[in-house]
């Protein structure tokens, strides 16, 4: 049976970020589409810092409005923009050392063509319809001395304090020839792992003993039983908060494997309301349905998962084992 | 501490003092474009190779360090697993840095420096092939100002390396000469992923701008790999290798964290770390992580490295670039450089952060018999 080389993954974060009193007041005066700067000794320094770069002292609010219109520095062109440019067409990356300012702003500039950018060029703004109090209220710089308006007056500045940023990022992870072995035999319902030649101990899913610190190749592979016994478990009240989809309590066990250490961490414990459950109780491994079963959760970080393969353990019903005999256990 | 040699002077007298530390053995994965095994496996191998170079064992080990980076791996806590390449159970005693391996090894030597254990070994891993780099890259610059930009680093150093060739600093010639040469050095170096790219400065001058005035040559490939050195203090050091690479001096510094609030074509940070780690007097090579082009000009010229020294014999980060590992390679390289090429001062360089925002320099010395 075969399985993708390769999990694709995608991590997001919605960070909300406070702005504090001087990155607060630069967000605040773009909603008025004016720019500030803050002085620090003889400088104005642009976007505005909290502290003076050279000393780290913290410096005075004493904020000086610069621009709109500046000088380019420096420029690239990026003839081909990638979905986290701010630009869908190609534009310059541009150091702008606005006029009132001695230091620069990154920002982009929509050129048109690349022969059209020079160092020393004068920029404007074009400004946002709709200002919210983000750097890129300033949607770009345009060629020339006029900053690009939307119609009508501004508004008084909009207290700002507050920043939100999306943050997504996708990785595609190619697995190693022994998590290749050992998702393909989780999808034909078998759990495997190598013994330790030297500590007896049995590894699932990851190629190596964690405490002798030595490769443990395809010879050393053995099926594994897919019963056990809790170990240890909690109960979580779930707070929501992005990504979590549980709603009521709910239990996480650990299940250490009938006749040997290995441990498998996380796991759902079926059947059984969270205030019964308890440590030195028989469980038995629910498989998924063969056509349900999905290596998209093995991934060559960790410890080995049975996420995908495994839905839960149901009791078995046999006596407990003794609790005392998982004492003294992390996991 | 060691008697410090003028520049020149032959060092048959240096005195090597229980307080000392020394590279004693190095390894490195060669980098490659996508490594199948995981950043444990990887781990494991190097710190098997570089203690079997000094038959240690794990157990002989009294510190551990290790350089990764969660948003290369995609992983919270990768460095979790990762430190079962030490071996963990009995606990041990170890750290991470969120850093290149290079500072790792900083942590190593610090730890040493405490005088209770003699050896300790510093890693550094990274897989770079599972993300986008220019993706994941603009979420470590300044979250308000530059973020939402998604200025990505091809971008940022293309930036850079326009203010430098209009200050009059460098010359897009001298970028593919840069270029054509450390080509070259990787050819014969297997540790190397860029080994058989043009190397004719002209071909390389005739090639369109990826970003402008960057050519695709001037930049780094994208990497896997890892690298681990053993550290020994005091004469332990030359009872497990012939000719130790010892560490004269090591310093680390840094700059503000938004590049376009300093000068992009120099380094201060570099050039003071140089000095607090004892200048750059007789050095004979020097391996400086200069992913881009653009930086290793940047880097020579803050140091003020004279024409004679070698720069970045193995190839370099632009033949090589497995991040958070790029820069321990630098180290580890340079100590090579002691203890197998047998020279005698080499300096190992590693940079962090958004266009040289931090620096660190390593200054080893070998002895003369």
């Amino acid at each position: 049976m075969t399985v993708s080389t390769q999990t694709v993954s995608t991590i997001q974060f919605p960070y909300k970020r406070t702005l504090g009193p001087v990155m607060g007041r630069f967000f605040s005066e773009l909603t008025a589409r004016r720019i500030v700067g803050i002085r620090s000794g003889e400088r104005v320094i642009v976007p505005p810092m909290e502290y003076d770069p050279e000393t780290g002292n913290e410096l005075a609010r004493d904020f000086v409005e610069v621009g709109p219109a500046g000088t380019v520095r420096s420029w690239t062109w990026v003839a081909e923009p990638i979905a986290s440019h701010p630009l869908d067409r190609p534009f310059a990356f541009v150091l702008i050392r606005l006029d009132g300012a001695d230091t620069d702003l990154v920002h982009v500039l929509d050129a048109g063509a690349e022969d059209a950018v020079h160092t020393g060029m004068r920029v404007a703004p074009r400004w946002r319809d709709e200002p919210v109090g983000r750097i890129d209220d300033i949607v770009c710089f345009v060629p020339g001395e006029r900053a690009e308006t939307p119609e009508g007056e501004p508004g008084e500045a909009q207290e700002v304090t507050t920043m939100e940023y999306f943050s997504t990022i996708t990785y595609t992870d190619v697995l190693s020839p022994t998590l290749v072995r050992y998702a393909s035999n989780l999808r034909a319902g078998k759990l495997t792992g190598q013994r330790c030649p030297q500590c007896n101990r049995v590894f699932l899913g990851r190629g190596y003993c964690s405490v002798d610190a030595i490769r443990l190749g395809p010879e050393l592979d053995e099926d594994l039983p897919d019963r056990g016994v809790v170990s240890n478990y909690t109960i979580v009240t779930p707070t929501p908060y992005p990504g979590q989809k549980e709603t009521e309590p709910f239990a996480r066990a650990s299940v250490v494997l009938e006749g040997d250490e290995m441990v498998i961490a996380q796991q759902q414990i079926l059947d059984l309301p969270v205030s019964e459950i308890r440590v030195g109780m028989r469980v038995r491994a629910e498989w998924m349905p063969e056509a349900e079963r999905d290596a998209a959760e093995i991934t060559s970080k960790g410890w080995g998962t049975v996420a995908g393969f495994i839905r839960g353990w149901r009791p078995t019903g046999e006596p407990d084992e003794p609790a005392e005999q998982y004492m003294n256990r992390v996991f | 501490m060691t008697t410090r040699q003028k520049a020149g002077e032959t060092r048959e007298t240096a005195v090597r003092q229980d307080s000392d530390i020394a590279i004693v053995a190095t390894a490195q994965l060669p980098a490659v474009r996508r490594q199948e095994l995981t950043e444990t496996e990887m781990l494991l191998m190097v710190v098997d190779e570089a203690l079997g170079k000094v038959d240690l064992k794990r157990s002989d080990i009294g510190f551990s360090c290790q350089g990764s980076c969660d948003y290369i791996s995609g992983g919270t806590f990768s460095f979790v697993p990762n430190l079962d390449a030490m071996g963990a159970w009995p606990p041990i005693h170890e750290s991470h840095v969120e850093m290149d391996g290079a500072w790792a090894m900083y942590e190593a030597w610090v730890r040493l420096r405490h005088g209770d254990i003699d050896i300790a070994v510093a890693m550094g891993s990274g897989k770079s092939s599972t993300g986008d780099p220019a993706a994941i890259y603009p979420l470590e610059l300044d979250p308000y100002y530059l973020a939402p930009l998604g200025l990505d680093p091809v971008s940022l150093a293309a930036l850079q390396a326009r203010q430098l060739i209009e200050s009059g600093k460098s010359t897009e010639r001298e970028l593919a000469e840069i270029a054509a040469r450390s080509r070259r050095d990787a050819a014969g170096n297997p540790n190397q992923q860029v080994r058989t790219a043009e190397q004719d400065v002209d071909k390389l001058l005739a090639e369109g701008y990826l970003r402008n005035p960057l050519r695709r040559s001037d930049l780094p490939p994208i990497s896997d790999g890892a690298c681990a050195v053993v550290l020994v203090r005091g004469p332990r050091a030359a009872e497990l290798t012939e000719r130790p690479a010892w560490i004269t001096g090591i310093d680390h510094r840094s700059e503000v964290h938004n590049p376009a609030l300093r000068d992009l074509t120099d380094s201060a940070s570099t050039r003071l770390a140089a000095t607090r780690a004892g200048g750059v007097a007789g050095v004979e090579v020097a391996e400086l992580m200069a992913p881009f082009t653009a930086q290793e000009v940047i880097l020579r010229q803050s140091l003020g490295l004279a024409d004679d020294v070698l720069i970045n014999p193995s190839g370099g980060a632009l033949t090589g670039n497995p991040l958070m590992a790029t820069g321990l390679v630098r180290i580890a390289d340079a100590a090579e450089a002691i203890l197998a090429d047998g020279r005698s001062r080499t300096l190992g360089h590693a940079t962090s952060g958004p266009a040289l925002q931090q620096n660190l320099v390593c200054v080893l010395e070998g002895d003369n018999r």
